[in-house]
């Protein structure tokens, strides 16, 4: 069984990078993140000028972060000793960077290329400072800016996307056509995690990114979206913790997933967990390759009208073995459900609207949807 | 004296519901009937002073004047029309003109003698001058499909001017130059809108009009088939068609692909309506899908207002539905999400 894929031409021996964050912010990081198992690391975005980075700048809790962190803090020049170890290591290094116009991206981007990059992803999507305003969310200027780039190296591009847009598929579109090689998407999504009632302050001073587990939903619609209107490697990210979210994004069709948060909160040892779930997985169905499960999800995916409605209850695939649990009967909005004294669960098939709620929240799967009898 | 609308607002029903106490107690729960009775009772009001101020010859029917029974888009409104008409008690007369004016004509009078309610004209060859009894007698009137004559008459009515254009910009963003119009039955003011908005989607894109790639149909399968008939021989062919409405699209598509044509990879074609038969083609057609159903909810419930209004002149209702572009598979678009969103990238 073999893991390999490939990013936009270049061979990696699984689909696990690291994406753009602290995590990826030295030399020395991203070694550490290569020994535990990862195939390729993308760097912390860089950029000409460094932006000083303000003081709280993280909060989280339950697998959600929101960061306020604006890019790398090193210069342009010590990127070329960071980037240089890692190739050293044998590494696979994919620069992010961001620039104000088309003609300094391209400048950047030839820079880093010298450095010894092995891909570009730019970094135009962060919800703060200036990536999703200027270059993020403007097709035309977007195709502009990839194209100088394109022009400008000869390794192949990546372009980050955010989903803080109404215009995902035409942002794709602009990429594809302007010569990008890849996509990878989401970057964090413009938040405010909280307010401490008590002060009456937001967490953060300013609007910030969110990360991790919540935003997998999100990540997983605007990659089935780019993945149905490009031609184009795509790296699937957000909110990945375990093996089978990164078969989600696969099978929606992404090449390669990025994660970051679940790496912050639970550190580097979920690399190995993930893959070693995955090959598991892989082994107990009997797939060699992920060529084989991906996009089959994608294909299912149907417009409203392409829906045929089916005359579907729920019915009681077994009796329900769970004498303290009502979670059924009080979900049922249309009151079909209702557990009796002696513990048996029954559905009221004239009051069952087949809604499917029953079916996701029995923790012992004792639903199905029937064609009513 | 205490009127019907008084007694509505005291006993907090609608003025329908109290003019059904009077009318047809039977449709109403006797709950409902007891609480008005009461009510009634209490102002002392009497239903013969109701009787002078509303007229209860009313026949509790309403007609609905379609041109074409065949065409599965009228059958839409007749039963967005049924459906409110039935949840409000009335009975509707269905009457079909076969595109013809002095059937419609006849129509209308016949209706007029039989007392109706209120009149719902979808697509009408009627003139100015034809309105004269209805206006005279006050019958409630709602135009349905096109605002042909003014603002005074309601009307529910969506643009086939746009609708045109946005299906013919779509053809023409997705690379084709050579794009062939089939039309339908030119005495029809909204095919002449859907004429207007292929070329005017042509020349915004700096494209000729070119008269041999514009065969006019009669609205049905056959002159669809006919139509690409005539355009395969042309030459060269056109690189796609825009069908005046899906019937039309789908004789063309039988026509292109009798004559060994693949759609989309040689010709691609988009029709008009989004009736239910056009996903069910091979390919399935894109289309401009038009709410005709909702339109023909909405046109009932707005006669059904004004026949139950006591008000003398109710100001006109003029209700406009957007038409939107159904992207599938015979436009020869490339990227699924499109058919999903329903928007081009
Ligand atoms: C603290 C932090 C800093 C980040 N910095 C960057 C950055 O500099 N450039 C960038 O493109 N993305 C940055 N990201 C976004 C991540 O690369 C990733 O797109 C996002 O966090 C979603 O993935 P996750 O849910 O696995 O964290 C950052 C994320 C976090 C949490
Ligand atoms: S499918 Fe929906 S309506 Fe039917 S029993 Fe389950 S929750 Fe209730
Ligand atoms: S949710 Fe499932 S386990 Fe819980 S009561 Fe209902 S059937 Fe039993």
């Amino acid at each position: 069984m073999d893991l390999s894929c490939e990013l936009m031409g270049i061979k990696l021996k699984n689909p696990l990078i690291i994406s753009s964050g602290p995590l990826t912010r030295s030399g020395e990081m991203m070694i550490k993140a290569l020994d535990a198992g990862a195939s390729a690391v993308v760097t912390e975005t860089i950029l000409n000028e460094i932006r000083p980075n303000v003081r709280p700048r993280l909060t989280g809790h339950d697998g959600a972060l929101q960061n306020i962190r604006l890019y790398s803090e090193y210069s342009l020049e010590e990127w070329k000793r960071q980037i240089g170890m890692v190739k050293e290591h044998g590494g696979v290094v994919i620069a992010n960077i961001l620039a104000h116009s088309p003609s300094e991206m391209a400048f950047l981007g030839r820079t880093v290329e010298r450095y010894g990059a092995d891909a570009l992803e730019l970094g135009i999507s962060s919800p703060h400072g200036e990536g999703l305003s200027v270059l993020g969310c403007d097709p035309p200027n977007l195709y502009e800016t990839v194209r100088k780039v394109v022009e400008a190296v000869n390794i192949p591009v990546m372009v980050k996307l955010s989903p803080n847009v109404n215009n995902l598929a035409a942002l794709a579109k602009a990429a594809e056509d302007a010569g990008a090689d890849g996509i990878s998407a989401i970057n964090t999504i413009r938040s405010i995690l909280g307010v401490d009632i008590n002060s009456m302050s937001p967490f953060l001073p300013t609007y910030g990114g969110y990360s991790g587990d919540p935003i997998r939903p999100i990540g997983l619609g605007a990659v089935a979206t780019i993945c149905q209107t490009v031609n184009l490697s795509v790296s699937g990210i957000g909110g990945i913790s375990r093996f089978n979210h990164l078969l989600e994004y696969i099978m929606l069709g992404a090449s390669t997933c990025q994660l970051q948060s679940a790496l912050i909160f639970k550190g580097l040892g979920v690399i190995g967990e993930i893959l070693e779930d995955l090959r598991g997985w892989m082994e107990s169905k009997g797939y060699n390759s992920l060529d084989e499960v991906r996009g089959k999800a994608l294909n299912r995916l149907k417009s409203f009208d392409e829906i045929i409605l089916e005359p579907k209850v729920a019915m009681m695939a077994k009796n329900c073995p769970r004498p303290g649990c009502s979670l059924c009967e009080t979900a049922c909005i249309f009151g079909a459900v209702e557990k009796g004294r002696d513990g048996k669960v029954q559905v009221d098939t004239d009051k069952c609207t087949g809604c499917g709620l029953c079916l996701s929240v029995c923790p012992e799967t004792c639903f199905t949807l029937e064609w009513k009898r | 004296m205490p009127n019907i609308r008084e007694v509505a607002r005291r006993a907090g029903v609608s003025v329908a519901t109290v003019s059904r106490v009077l009318n047809h107690p039977e449709r109403v729960s006797p709950k409902t009937k007891e609480h008005i009775d009461r009510i009634m009772k209490e102002l002392d009001f009497s239903p013969n002073v109701f009787a002078r101020s509303l007229n209860l010859k009313r026949s509790h029917t309403v007609g609905l004047v379609i041109p074409d029974i065949v065409n599965p888009q009228y059958m839409e409104i007749a039963r967005g029309v049924e459906q409110v008409a039935h949840e409000k008690g009335y009975n509707l007369l269905l009457c079909n003109t076969e595109k013809s004016r002095s059937k419609e004509q006849d129509y209308i009078r016949m209706l007029i003698d039989k007392k109706i309610d209120g009149i719902i004209l979808a697509f009408t060859l009627l003139q100015e001058e034809d309105f004269e009894e209805i206006r005279r007698k006050k019958i409630p009137l709602v135009l349905f499909g096109q605002n042909i004559l003014n603002e005074n008459i309601n009307s529910v009515y969506s643009d086939f001017r746009e609708g045109a254009y946005l299906a013919v910009s779509h053809l023409i963003s997705l690379g084709f130059r050579r794009i062939a119009y089939i039309g339908g039955d030119g005495d029809h003011l909204e095919n002449r809108d859907k004429t207007l908005g292929y070329t005017e989607a042509l020349l915004s894109e700096g494209i000729a009009v070119s008269k041999e790639l514009m065969v006019e149909g009669a609205d049905d399968v056959d002159s669809g088939y006919l139509a690409a008939l005539k355009l395969l021989k042309l030459s060269p062919l056109p690189d796609a068609v825009f069908a005046a409405n899906d019937l039309m699209a789908m004789g063309a598509v039988d026509a292109l692909k009798a004559e060994g044509l693949r759609i989309p990879h040689d010709i691609s074609v988009i029709g008009y309506d989004n009736i239910r038969m056009a996903s069910l083609l091979e390919p399935k057609l894109t289309t401009v899908s038009w709410p005709v159903y909702k339109m023909g909810l909405i046109s009932a419930r707005i006669l059904i207002e004004e026949v139950e209004s006591d008000e003398e002149n109710p100001p006109a209702q003029n209700i406009y539905l957007r038409p939107r572009l159904k992207i599938r598979k015979s436009c020869g678009h490339e990227t699924r999400v499109s058919e999903i969103f329903d928007q081009p990238t």
